[in-house]
C-alpha cells in the first residue's frame, strides 16, 4: 500500500504511521476549534448549568464505558495479531465495531428523547455547540466503523500494522469522547 | 517489526480507565464548590486521555518526532483558547 | 507498489502499455499528479482573472457595461470580489505552489520514487478536482454564486435574506471543505514521505531548501485548517438548520468567525508564500553560481515565522470591534515575524553578492519575487501595527499590499519555479527570448496596475465598493482607477508570450537534456522527463549538501550532490 524506502531515513519509523499521526494533528484542531469556541462561551455565558441539566449523564456515562472498552477490544486486536493468533484479532475487531455501532445507537436514542422533549439545534447556543461537537464526533465514529468493517471484509488481518494503524484513529476518536463527556455533561 | 519488548497490560489500563471514569463522576456530585469539582473532573479526563494516548497509542514507544507531532497542536489550541477569552469570556 | 532493494524494475515499456486513461487521468505517478495540479490551478488562473478584469473595468468606468459582460451592479460586484478572492487563494495559489511544484518536486529531490502514499495522492486530486467542480456549478446555481467576501463573515454569509445567495454559499463552504480534505491528504503525504523517503546520505540538513519550506507550509496547512473546519461547519449550521452560533441574537457573536477564520487564515498566506520562497531560494544559486547564504539560518527563520505565524492573526481584525486590548500583544507579534523574513531577503541578497550571475529567465523572475516582495514585506508592517491599521484598513492599501506579496509568491515565484523546472518536467525547453519578454513586461504592467492602489487607498477608497464615482472625495483620484485598469488589461496581454511559448515548446521546443542548468540537486540526476519511478534500476546516494557551488579548488562550478569524490574528505 506504501512506498517503504530501500532505507529507512528514520530508523524505527513507518511510514504510515507518520501519515496517521499526522491527520490526527490536524484532527487535534479540528476538534479543538470546536472545543475552544465552546469553553470560551461556555466561560462567558450565565445559564449554561441550566441547558446543561438536560442533558442524560447516565446514558453518556454508558457511552463512554462503550467507547473506553471499544478502545480496549481494538487494541487487544492488535496485539492480538502481533501474537500471531489467527481468531483473536477476527473477533476483537468485531467485537470494537459492534461496540461503536452501540454507542452510535445510544446517541441515536438521546438525540431522539432531546429532540421530542423539545431542544433542537437551534433552541439555544449551548444545544448548537452539544449537537455540532456530538454529531461531528459521532460521524467520526461512524467512519471509524466502517474503515473497520473494512479491514474485517479484506480479512488481511495477519499483520498487525493496519490494526495498529486503524487503532490509532479509534482511540484518538476515544480521547475526543473524554473530552466532551465531561465539557459537555459533567461540568 | 516490532522491536518493542514489553506490551503494557491493555486490560489493567482499561480497569485504570473505568475508575478515573467513575471517579469523575462522582466529582461531579460534590456538594460545595464547584471550582473544585471542574478541576478534579478534567484533572480525570486529562488522566483518562494520557493513558489512552501512551498506552492504547504506544506513544511510550515512539521516537520524540511522534510525540511533537501530538503536543504542538495541543499547544496551539491552548493559544487560541487563552486569545479568545478577551472577546468571549470577559466582555460577555 | 513494494519494492525491496534494487531489482528489475518496469520503466519506459510500462508506461507505454498503461493507456492514456491510467497515464493522463488514473495516475498515482506524483509527476502526473503535480501536472494535474498545475493543470487545474492554471485554468482557474484564467477564470479568476478575467473575473479581476471585470472588477476592474466596473472600478475604471462605472457607468458603462462591461465588454463581454454586461452592467455590473453592486450584487454581481459582490460576486466578483468574492470569487476572485476565493478562486485566487485556494483555487490558484495552492494547487500551483503547493500542489503542482510539492508533488513534482519532492520526491525527486530526496531519491524517492514517488510520495510514500501514491494512490492517497491519487485520490487527492481526485478531490481538488471535485472541489473544482462544485465551485464551478456554483456560478450557475439559482441565486448565483457566493458573494459574502472571500472571509465569508457572518451576519452577511450566515442568513440567506442578507445576501439573497442560497445554493451558492452553501457550495462556496462544500467547495472549501473539499479543498481542504484534498490539501490534507496531500499535507500529509508530503510529510511522510519527506521523513521517511529519504535516500542514504540526504540528511535533514542537506535538503533543498525547495523541501524546506513545502514541509513548513504543510505543517502550517495541517495545524491551522482544523478550527476554520470547525467554523465552517458552524457557518454551514446556522444557514441550514438554524443554529446560532454567529447570530447574537440567539446567543452567538459573529466575531467567532473572524477569530476561528483568520487563525487559519494568517497562517494560510505563509502556507502559499513559503513555497514560493522554496522556489527562489533554489534557482538563486544555480543562477548566481553561489552557495545559498546562511542555510541553516534560513531554516531557522522559516521555522520561527512558522511557529509565529500561529499568533499573530488578530492583525487582521484591528477594526472589527474585538477587545482592544489585544491590538498591542498582535502588533507586537507581527512586527516580529517581519524579522524571520527579512532575514530570509537578506540571505537572497547576501547569495547574489559577488556571484557570476546569469540572467536566465528562471532568475530574472527570482530577482523580480526579491523586489516585489520588498515592496509588499515593507507595507505589511504598516498593515501589521495597530494605529495605522486603523486608518488604513479595508482600504486599497490593504489590497496593494497582499496584490504585492501574493503577486510575488505566485506569479514571480511561480513563474521562476516554473521556466526553471519546465525542461524536467516536460522534456522541453523554453525559448529564452519569449521568456524574457513576458518577464518585463509582466514587471511593468503589474506596477503599474498595483503600485497606484497604494496612493487610492490612503486617500480612503474602500476595498469592495462597487462604484467609487458615488463617493465625492473619491472622484478626484478616479484617473488612478483608470491607470490601474488599463495596466491590468495590459498586464493580461503581457501572459501572451507565456502562452505562446509553452504551447510551441511543447510542440516543437528542442529537446531538454538532463542538466540544462548545471544545477546540484537530485531531480536534474533523472532523466527528463524523469519515466515511471524516477530512476532506473539504483538510486542516488548523497554526499553533500545542494549548495555547493564555485568550490575554490574544483575545475567546475557545481558539484551535484551525489557525485563521490575520489578519497579526499569532503
Amino acid at each position: 500500500m506504501a512506498i517503504s524506502a530501500e532505507a529507512p531515513a528514520i530508523p524505527g519509523i513507518l511510514p504510515g504511521k507518520v501519515g496517521v499521526w499526522w491527520f490526527l494533528a490536524s484532527e487535534i484542531m479540528l476538534f479543538g476549534g470546536l472545543i475552544a469556541s465552546f469553553i470560551v462561551f461556555r466561560l462567558g455565558s450565565a445559564g449554561w448549568h441550566g441547558e446543561a441539566a438536560h442533558l442524560s449523564v447516565p446514558i453518556a456515562a454508558v457511552n463512554t464505558l462503550v467507547l473506553l472498552t471499544s478502545s480496549l477490544t481494538m487494541v487487544q486486536a492488535f496485539a492480538t495479531a502481533e501474537r500471531g493468533d489467527q481468531r483473536g484479532p477476527r473477533t476483537y475487531l468485531a467485537l470494537t465495531i459492534l461496540l461503536g455501532l452501540a454507542f452510535l445507537g445510544i446517541k441515536a436514542y438521546e438525540y431522539t428523547s432531546e429532540i421530542l422533549a423539545g431542544f433542537t439545534p437551534g433552541t439555544g447556543i449551548f444545544w448548537s455547540f452539544y449537537y455540532t461537537m456530538t454529531g461531528l464526533h459521532a460521524l467520526h465514529v461512524l467512519a471509524g466503523a466502517v474503515v473497520n468493517s473494512i479491514l474485517l471484509g479484506a480479512g488481511r488481518l495477519r499483520n498487525p500494522h493496519r490494526l495498529e494503524l486503524a487503532g490509532l484513529y479509534w482511540h484518538f476518536v476515544d480521547v475526543v469522547w473524554i473530552f466532551l463527556f465531561p465539557l459537555l455533561y459533567l461540568a | 517489526m516490532a522491536s518493542h519488548g514489553v506490551r503494557p497490560n491493555y486490560v489493567a489500563i482499561w480497569g485504570w480507565l473505568v475508575a478515573l471514569m467513575i471517579a469523575g463522576l462522582a466529582a461531579s456530585f460534590l456538594p460545595g464548590a464547584r471550582g473544585l469539582a471542574v478541576v478534579l473532573i478534567f484533572a480525570t479526563a486529562v488522566a483518562k486521555a494520557l493513558l489512552v494516548a501512551l498506552n492504547y497509542m504506544h506513544l511510550k514507544f515512539e521516537p520524540r518526532l511522534i510525540y511533537a507531532i501530538a503536543i504542538v497542536p495541543v499547544l496551539f489550541l491552548l493559544v487560541l483558547t487563552v486569545a479568545l477569552f478577551p472577546d468571549f469570556v470577559f466582555s460577555r | 507498489m513494494r519494492e525491496s532493494g534494487a531489482g528489475t524494475l518496469d520503466t519506459h515499456e510500462h508506461h507505454a502499455e498503461r493507456g492514456f486513461w491510467r497515464t493522463y487521468v488514473f495516475s498515482t505517478d506524483h509527476k502526473m499528479i503535480g501536472k494535474q495540479y498545475l493543470s487545474l490551478g492554471l485554468f482557474w488562473a484564467v477564470v479568476g482573472g478575467l473575473l479581476a478584469h471585470v472588477m476592474r473595468w466596473q472600478l475604471a468606468w462605472p457607468d458603462t457595461a462591461v465588454p463581454g459582460w454586461g452592467e455590473v451592479g453592486p450584487e454581481t460586484y459582490n460576486v466578483l470580489v468574492t470569487m476572485h478572492g476565493t478562486i485566487m487563494v485556494f483555487f490558484v495559489a495552492m494547487p500551483i505552489l503547493l500542489g503542482a511544484f510539492g508533488n513534482f518536486l519532492i520526491p525527486l529531490m530526496i531519491g524517492a520514487r514517488d510520495m510514500a502514499f501514491p494512490r492517497l495522492n491519487m485520490l487527492s486530486v481526485w478531490v481538488f478536482a471535485l472541489a473544482s467542480l462544485v465551485l464551478l456549478v456554483s456560478f450557475f446555481v439559482p441565486g448565483g454564486a457566493a458573494s459574502a467576501g472571500w472571509t465569508g463573515y457572518p451576519p452577511l454569509s450566515a442568513k440567506v435574506e442578507y445576501t439573497g445567495v442560497n445554493w451558492g454559499l452553501n457550495l462556496w463552504i462544500l467547495a472549501h471543505a473539499l479543498e481542504f480534505a484534498a490539501f490534507l491528504m496531500g499535507g500529509v503525504n508530503y510529510l511522510t514521505t519527506a521523513i521517511a523517503l529519504r535516500v542514504p546520505g540526504m540528511t535533514f540538513f542537506r535538503l533543498p531548501l525547495v523541501i524546506w519550506q513545502q514541509l513548513t507550509a504543510t505543517t502550517l496547512f495541517l495545524l491551522s485548517v482544523g478550527p476554520l473546519i470547525a467554523g465552517a461547519v458552524m457557518l454551514l449550521l446556522d444557514r441550514i438548520i438554524g443554529t446560532h452560533f454567529y447570530a447574537a441574537e440567539g446567543g452567538g457573536d459573529p466575531l467567532l468567525w473572524q477569530h476561528l477564520f483568520w487563525f487559519f487564515g494568517h497562517p494560510e498566506v505563509y502556507v502559499i508564500l513559503l513555497p514560493a520562497v522554496g522556489l527562489v531560494l533554489d534557482v538563486l544559486p544555480v543562477f548566481a553560481r553561489k552557495p545559498i547564504f546562511g542555510y541553516r539560518w534560513i531554516i531557522y527563520s522559516t521555522i520561527a515565522a512558522g511557529g509565529l505565524s500561529f499568533i499573530v492573526w488578530a492583525h487582521h481584525m484591528f477594526v472589527s470591534g474585538m477587545d482592544p486590548r489585544l491590538a498591542m500583544p498582535f502588533s507586537i507579534t507581527t512586527i516580529l515575524i517581519s524579522v524571520p523574513f527579512a532575514y530570509i531577503m537578506f540571505a537572497m541578497i547576501a547569495t547574489l553578492y559577488k556571484g557570476s550571475i546569469r540572467f536566465d529567465t528562471p532568475m530574472l523572475w527570482a530577482l523580480g519575487f526579491i523586489a516585489m516582495f520588498i515592496v509588499g514585506g515593507l507595507t505589511g508592517i504598516f498593515n501589521g501595527s495597530a494605529p495605522a491599521d486603523i486608518y488604513i484598513s479595508d482600504t486599497y492599501f490593504v489590497v496593494a499590499h497582499f496584490h504585492y506579496t501574493l503577486f510575488s509568491s505566485v506569479v514571480f515565484g511561480g513563474f521562476a519555479g516554473f521556466y526553471f523546472w519546465f525542461p524536467k518536467m516536460f522534456g522541453r525547453l523554453l525559448s529564452e527570448p519569449l521568456g524574457k519578454i513576458h518577464f518585463w513586461l509582466t514587471l511593468v504592467f503589474f506596477n503599474v496596475t498595483f503600485f497606484p492602489l497604494h496612493n487610492i487607498g490612503l486617500a480612503g477608497m474602500m476595498r469592495r465598493i462597487a462604484n467609487p464615482l458615488e463617493y465625492e472625495y473619491l472622484v478626484p483620484h478616479q484617473w488612478i482607477n483608470v491607470v490601474a485598469t488599463v495596466g491590468a488589461i495590459l498586464l493580461l496581454a503581457s501572459q501572451i508570450p507565456f502562452v505562446v511559448n509553452v504551447v510551441w515548446s511543447l510542440l516543437a521546443g528542442k529537446t531538454a537534456p538532463k542538466n540544462p542548468w548545471e544545477a546540484n540537486t537530485l531531480e536534474w540526476t533523472a532523466p527528463s522527463p524523469p519515466p515511471p519511478l524516477n530512476w532506473g534500476a539504483t538510486l542516488p546516494v548523497v554526499y553533500r549538501g545542494a549548495y555547493e557551488y564555485s568550490l575554490p579548488d574544483m575545475a567546475e562550478d557545481w558539484l551535484p550532490q551525489d557525485r563521490a569524490l575520489a578519497a579526499r574528505s569532503r
